[in-house]
């Protein structure tokens, strides 16, 4: 651009008072974008040319997506766009439906999370999951995070594990005094920070979730936004939100999922742009990314 | 209609285009810059008119036009505020309001400019009218108008390549200017101190004009290509 000044601005000197002492880290408020910053963090799950049908169904087709440690990573896309389908896949949740077949890679810490040698359930140990329905168990709170670390052997102190558990899913100051009072007199976004809560008491280090705050009414979405903040210090997260905005508030990256129509109509899901979050909803590549978060089309 | 979102490809598909009301609010901002650059070009070349010819009864005429370029700023720019507020734009969307914003900067100081010429003539009671001084201040006149009007043209036509080719078209004014400053300079003994002063200021002014011009043009390269056509010139922010 054209400057008005004939020198440029000196900011060593002639700092307003007070300003000085600041000292605001420039580089860091621009979002890092570009080659240089997808070294940030090592690759957790690696998916690769990922394909999936049920029956002769070919639900999603060469899907390949790097999730990257202690990122948020959204997926969007229109209904039927197979954003779900690949979010389980990422912990074997569609081993559970008869008729489908997952093809490509599926790498977790460099493990073939669909080798024969797998156990499903261990996958779930680590991969940990929270649904758009709030699903607590028929239980007290207390035995709701207690319940999944008993069956995996937990032997130290089950107090401390749940008060820490709860005190992590900020849930704590909320029921510690009700903790043997059943899960469902919580409300809704209550019970889901619950649900966060038993999921990360197996202290896995993925958490899958699937529209975990589409239920739930503003604020308590909010303050399941702001968990998910606090959380990427210590687990990596995959959403799948149908909530654009929730996906540029709260996650680093976002994958932008479409319907392609084949022939005779049938309609497979497809990853049209993984970028930076910040790139997708300032300047994304593709027209199609465009026109669906601009809400054009779609 | 120029539109951010052409809908013909969809249509080509059988998509419907579902956000009509938010593209005509977006056309409503973009017309209105329209409306605003070409009064501030208007102005420019009436403010010109003072300066060249000593029109001293159209001063007022010129501190009028700038009443209405002010208006149009103040409400253009609630109206962005608003839909920035309300509609939560992102991608080009958001590319265009943010540039909308600093459109209206840039178009309001241009304006203000114009303004100044005509007060700096007025304050004189006219220049001293010397053939070479006036021809060059002519073409100035005419130079800074074009690059104006040009910005106002790529704003109606949402045209990047406009932005893309302002420095190179900025060189011709800053050629003028120079030779403007050059030549007052040399007759400064002829037309005195205080009128050198002056005149000179009114050349720096309409080669600010044009400056604001190139910095809309750019604007809407921005707009329609996510980038600023000179990210590696001199004068880009850092």
């Amino acid at each position: 651009m054209v400057n008005d000044m004939d020198d440029t601005v000196n900011t060593s000197v002639g700092l307003a008072p007070g300003t000085a002492d600041l000292d605001i880290d420039l580089d860091a408020m621009i979002a890092p974008t570009g080659d240089e910053a997808d070294d940030a963090n090592p690759v957790l799950i690696d998916v690769e040319d990922l394909n999936v049908y049920y029956g002769d169904f070919h639900a999603v087709k060469d899907v390949t997506l790097p999730v990257r440690q202690n990122e948020i990573t959204a997926l969007i896309g229109p209904s039927g766009c197979g954003k779900s389908t690949v979010l389980r896949c990422f912990n074997r949740m569609n081993d559970l439906i008869e008729t489908a077949r997952v093809e490509g890679k599926v790498e977790y810490h460099g493990i073939d999370l669909y080798s024969k040698k797998v156990d499903p359930v261990e996958v779930r140990r680590h991969i940990g999951m929270v649904f758009q329905k709030p699903n607590p168990f028929p239980k007290s709170i207390y035995d709701n995070i207690s319940f999944g670390p008993k069956i995996a052997g937990y032997k130290d102190n089950m107090d401390d594990l749940v008060e820490e558990t709860l005190h992590r899913a900020a849930l704590w100051e909320e029921v510690k005094d009700k903790l043997n009072e059943s899960a469902y007199a919580l409300s809704g976004g209550q019970q889901q920070r619950l649900c966060i809560a038993r999921a990360i008491a197996t202290s896995p280090d993925v958490l899958l979730m699937d529209e975990p705050a589409s239920a739930l009414d503003p604020i308590a979405t909010l303050r399941i936004e702001e968990l998910m903040y606090e959380l990427k210090e210590d687990y990596s997260i995959v959403i799948v939100t149908h909530n654009m905005q929730q996906a540029a508030r709260v996650s680093d990256r976002t994958a932008f999922f479409s319907i392609e129509l084949g022939e005779g109509g049938q309609r497979t899901g497809r990853l049209v742009e993984f970028d930076h979050t910040t790139t997708i909803f300032t300047n994304p590549h593709e027209q199609e990314t465009e026109d669906y978060i601009t809400g054009r089309f779609g | 209609m120029t539109t951010l979102h052409p809908d013909h490809a969809h249509e080509q598909q059988g998509e419907i285009e579902i956000r009509h009301h938010f593209d005509d609010e977006l056309d409503e901002i973009r017309r209105g810059l329209v409306q605003m650059g070409s009064l501030v070009v208007e102005n420019t070349l009436r403010a010109g008119e003072v300066a060249v010819e000593n029109r001293l009864d159209l001063v007022d005429a010129v501190r009028a036009g700038d009443q209405s370029v002010n208006a149009l700023y103040r409400i253009l720019e609630q109206r962005t505020f608003e839909i920035l507020a309300l509609q939560q734009p992102v991608a080009s969307d958001l590319r265009f309001l943010i540039a909308a914003t600093r459109i209206l900067y840039e178009a309001e100081r241009s304006g203000d400019l114009a303004v100044n010429i005509a007060n700096r003539v007025a304050a004189q009671n006219g220049f001293p009218q010397l053939a070479e001084i006036r021809n060059l201040l002519a073409r100035l006149v005419t130079e800074s108008t074009r690059i104006f009007t040009s910005a106002v043209e790529a704003i109606a036509n949402l045209d990047p390549e406009i932005g893309i080719n302002a420095e190179a078209a900025d060189d011709v004014v800053d050629d003028i200017t120079e030779r403007f400053f050059g030549t007052v300079h040399a007759h400064s003994a002829e037309i005195g101190l205080e009128s050198a002063v002056e005149l000179s200021h009114v050349g720096r002014f309409l080669e600010r004009i044009a400056d604001h011009g190139v910095n809309i043009s750019q604007n809407i390269t921005y707009v329609m290509t996510g980038t600023f056509p000179d990210e590696d010139s001199d004068f880009a922010p850092e």
